[in-house]
């Protein structure tokens, strides 16, 4: 006969308002296997814990129901509570009275809360009867990071693990880390330079003896769980020798063939042997195989003669290789939105309507224009420039649903900046609301308008042409109530924020989460923002939705500290909620293989003495199961069933009626 | 003796002699030659014992499962099947019960069987074939090893008929009580036989959830609660895998129209998710599949 309490909490007055605690306490006690009951004021207070404690030992229980708040809250509390006294911690089962009946039932006289807490109390006494001893799961950790993209988030991620003491390799699929950050200018509202704040934290990375930078290189698999994962890097062929490679230049001052810049987006070219940016985190160039005449038809080869180390070689070739880690960041960053999408702005067909991120680089000191405000057409200054806000954001028709949340900040900057350049020109900014949340941001915005003589139009832009070489904008002032038209030098589109390209194929290799614009899924909004359904992956950045340089730096060292505390100890203890195989009943049918989003069922072949295979089995890997279920409800023969839930405790919990 | 069955008994030889396969599973007559049974034949000179006419309505491809253990065990099978058994030989390759090559498949052109042999007197006429036969577009037998047989020119009709899809349009435009009335009303007659279940070829589980008695989620006694649970469960278990091969209905002894429950599965199954079972072994049914784009337009 099971010995079994029942421990019923007041929680205050949130449950006793509209429950009778005592009162289930006495009904519990005569129910079949219950020994002890009671009602106290808080559970989960010291004395709380210090009575529950005692009254497991002294009467010998090898039960614990507590009737309280939901399992979320206090199911740990209560479990650590049972093991100091003795008990297997899976022995302790708690029947959520809170958030499923007290505060969902408003009757005074307390009858429904009494009547409901004792059906779901009774539920989990027969539940717990069911129950079996559970152990922990324990797995090996391997004690290396990988940090997938190299932009401020990453960067911020790799070396706050690195100074953790712990190696970091951070894959980059650029020749160069930096990512978006090292496009802008100035940055909002401190207005630094951000090559100046970045390239300090990008050289750190390179020279810090924890980290390992893969650049120009990209995720081609990764397997394993928490860990444990096993990735496979795909490493480009740079043509360049890494290691003898001294970065001095001559090979790409040389070459004679240009092609676009990715890094400018168009505004300038670059040689076909290049590195993105003068200030290049690792400064070796790379070859472009797409352009370079000698790879496609062995002509030229210039560089490789005035190489002095003899670092170019021709015939390198992609490399592949895998290792092992166990965590993965994801800081992957965003795109800009493409041009295609802005029909009625012009954009991609008139030249001097331009988007904020090339904004950036004319504004830049190390820009195509060194600095320069310039007109694309023609090379002369802007007299007068058109912003317009939420091009694409905010705008589901046609673009996205949500706010960029950067662009009225760094709208706000090019207005000051363009201000600080050319003293004369104006700026005229068409916003539908001014978003300036955040420390010093509002302030800074105002600095805008007031001190720098930005013009705020509060209106949509519903064309842009081209007239005797202006660009004309069309658009609505709300405020004024009337239609404005703006003959401006230059307009630039303060452009949405959007997901990678990429993002859905690296979810799918990670087995992570997108939302309907494809940024990737925490695991809680609020209470998890850097965590993922796929245990030991983590997300830090602009790749999880849009977010401004503070934040993802944030996001990077917060991570970093997930990671830290994954690799503090050399094992580390999991749940054992995880779905068993029962090896007489199964089929191998491999529904539960099909169905599970973590691939954490594989094929195992069961060999008789000789070696030969006699039949085979779904096997579940602890450390991948999440427990979600899904391969209990597919199996048809019922042979899967999970640890915790089991058929047999949910049924014995519905039988109760 | 037609052509085809002298083809036949040649392959089912020639197989056999040369010790490619252990055993044919194939038809044979009963004494009285009025119907067809199973027969598995794995002595060359017994080849003639094999007849391949319209009432080799039986699916065969049973016997490639667990269930038979005994058939398993004489060694590689030939099986002769029609292009509706080849279906269901196909869900069995696609679920790992058999693999391709351990399985010669004796694909027979079939120009339909009778639904019931009693029926046939002279020749087949379609008012005796089972709706699979009228819909049918694998007379001509889509996985195989062999093909015996002229090849069949026929077409099916672009729109499904037969009495099933008017039936199950009747009971659609049912309301939800008219419709709870109907199956309960066929399902309390279910005396839990079962053997619907071990006609099919598709329920190969060796413990089949209602053996399963820890819990026993599925009361075994034939009392209409657990009648439903029994043939929902089943409903449910085939979604997406069942190819409507009608033995289950054939074999249920208080004549249950199962075929309305399986065939609504079909058309549900091929509307929501473009797929029906039994053409292609490496297509997994998609009630099982994980995928993350899965538009999960069925939640509301």
């Amino acid at each position: 006969m099971p010995r079994i309490g029942v421990f019923v909490c007041q929680c205050g007055n949130n449950i006793e308002s509209t429950v009778d605690t005592q009162k289930v306490a006495d009904e519990a006690k005569e129910l079949p296997g219950v020994v002890y009951s009671c009602s106290y004021k808080f559970m989960c207070s010291s004395p709380g814990q210090e009575m529950f404690k005692q009254a497991i030992k002294e009467n010998k229980l090898d039960g614990i129901v507590v009737s309280a708040c939901s399992p979320h809250m206090h199911e740990k509390t209560f479990r650590r509570a049972s093991e100091a006294a003795g008990l297997n911690p899976f022995q302790c089962e708690i029947a959520n009275i809170r958030e499923q009946c007290s505060w969902v039932h408003h009757d005074p006289t307390k009858k429904v809360g009494t009547a409901k807490t004792m059906d779901l109390t009774r539920m989990t006494i027969q539940r717990l009867k069911k129950n079996r001893d559970l152990t922990k799961i324990t797995i090996p950790v391997t004690k290396r990071a990988l940090v997938i993209g190299g932009g401020i988030a990453g960067i911020q991620a790799a070396l706050d693990i690195a100074d953790g003491g712990h190696e970091v390799v951070i894959v980059e699929k650029e020749p160069s880390i930096g990512g978006n950050m090292a496009r802008l200018s100035e940055t909002f509202p401190t207005m630094d330079c951000s090559q100046c704040i970045l390239t300090p934290k990008m050289v750190e990375a390179e020279l810090h003896d924890k980290i390992s930078l893969y650049t120009y290189s990209e995720i081609e698999k990764v397997d394993g769980y928490i860990g444990n994962f096993k990735v496979t890097i795909k490493r480009k062929a740079k043509f360049v020798d890494e290691s003898t490679c001294t970065g001095c230049g001559e090979c790409w001052e040389k070459c004679p063939f240009k092609a676009e810049s990715e890094f400018e987006l168009g505004l300038s070219k670059r040689k076909v042997i290049y590195t993105p940016f003068p200030q290049a985190v690792p400064n070796i160039p790379v070859i472009d195989k797409t352009k370079c005449p000698k790879i496609l038809k062995d002509k030229c080869g210039l560089c490789a003669k005035v190489c002095g180390p003899q670092s170019i070689d021709f015939t390198q070739e992609d490399q592949i290789v895998t290792e092992e880690f166990g965590a993965i960041i994801v800081a992957t960053g965003y795109d800009l939105m493409p041009k295609t999408r802005f029909g009625e702005y012009g954009y991609g067909k008139i030249t001097d309507v331009i988007s904020g991120m090339q904004f950036e680089r004319l504004a830049s000191a190390s820009g195509p224009t060194g600095g320069a405000i310039r007109r694309p057409s023609d090379n002369t200054e802007p007299k007068s420039i058109v912003f317009i806000q939420c091009a694409g954001s905010r705008d589901e028709k046609r673009g996205v649903s949500y706010c960029s949340k950067i662009c009225c900040m760094y709208t706000a900057k090019h207005t000051m900046l363009y201000r600080h350049k050319v003293h004369d020109g104006q700026a005229y900014v068409f916003y539908m609301d001014i978003r300036s949340g955040g420390k010093r941001y509002e302030e800074f915005v105002r600095g805008a308008i007031e001190n720098d003589g930005a013009m705020y139009l509060r209106g949509r832009v519903s064309r842009v042409y081209e007239k005797d070489g202006k660009v004309i904008v069309q658009g609505a002032d709300t405020l004024s109530g009337s239609q404005v038209e703006i003959e401006a030098d230059m307009v630039v589109l303060a452009t949405a924020l959007v997901s990678r390209s990429s993002a859905t194929t690296l979810a799918q290799t990670l087995g992570i989460g997108y939302d309907k614009d494809k940024f990737y899924n925490e695991y809680h909004p609020k209470l998890k923002p850097v965590e993922t359904v796929t245990a030991g992956v983590f997300l830090a950045g602009t790749c999880a939705g849009p977010m401004d340089i503070p934040e993802s730096v944030s996001q990077g060292s917060a991570v970093a500290s997930k990671a830290l505390a994954l690799f503090s100890s050399d094992k580390m203890a999991r749940e054992p909620i995880t779905a068993i195989v029962n090896t007489k009943t199964c089929n191998a049918c491999w529904d539960c293989v099909n169905s599970c989003p973590y691939v954490a069922i594989t094929k195992e072949e069961v060999k008789d003495r000789r070696g030969n295979v006699v039949r085979m089995l779904a096997k579940v890997n602890d450390g991948l199961c999440q427990g979600c279920g899904v391969c209990v409800c597919a199996c048809r023969s019922k042979a899967v069933d999970l640890n915790g839930y089991t058929d047999e405790q949910v049924y014995a919990a519905i039988a109760t009626f | 003796m037609g052509k085809m069955e002298k083809e036949l008994r040649e392959k089912a030889k020639e197989l056999l002699e040369s010790g490619e396969v252990a055993v044919v599973i194939g038809y044979g007559f009963n004494r009285r030659k009025t119907r067809v049974t199973p027969v598995f034949i794995t002595d060359p000179a017994e080849t003639d014992k094999l007849v391949f006419n319209a009432l080799c309505v039986n699916n065969l491809s049973i016997y490639l499962t667990r269930k038979y253990k005994d058939v398993q065990r004489i060694g590689r099978p030939a099986i002769v099947a029609k292009g509706c058994d080849i279906k269901n030989i196909v869900v069995l390759i696609t679920e790992g019960q058999v693999k391709r090559e351990d399985v010669y498949i004796i694909g027979m052109t079939c120009e339909g069987v009778a639904y019931k042999q009693e029926l046939l007197k002279e020749k087949l006429v379609p008012e005796i074939m089972p709706v699979k036969c009228h819909n049918c577009d694998v007379r001509n037998p889509h996985v195989t090893d062999t093909v015996i047989g002229e090849k069949s020119d026929f077409t099916p009709p672009e729109e499904p008929t037969g009495m099933v899809f008017d039936k199950i349009k009747q009971i659609e435009s049912m309301t939800a009580t008219e419709r709870w009335d109907f199956w309960n009303e066929h399902f309390t007659r279910c005396i839990k036989c079962y053997a619907c279940r071990q006609l099919c070829s598709l329920c190969y589980c060796e413990q089949c959830i209602t053996e399963k008695n820890m819990p026993q989620w599925i009361e075994t006694s034939a009392h209409p609660r657990g009648n439903l649970a029994w043939n929902l469960i089943r409903a449910m278990h085939l979604a997406g895998r069942c190819t409507f091969c009608g033995e289950c209905e054939r074999g249920c002894p208080v004549n249950i129209p199962l075929n309305l429950v399986n065939q609504k599965l079909v058309l549900t199954v091929k509307n929501a998710f473009d797929f029906e079972s039994g053409y292609d072994e490496n297509v997994h049914p998609p009630m099982i599949v994980f995928k993350e784009d899965d538009k999960e337009s069925f939640i509301k």
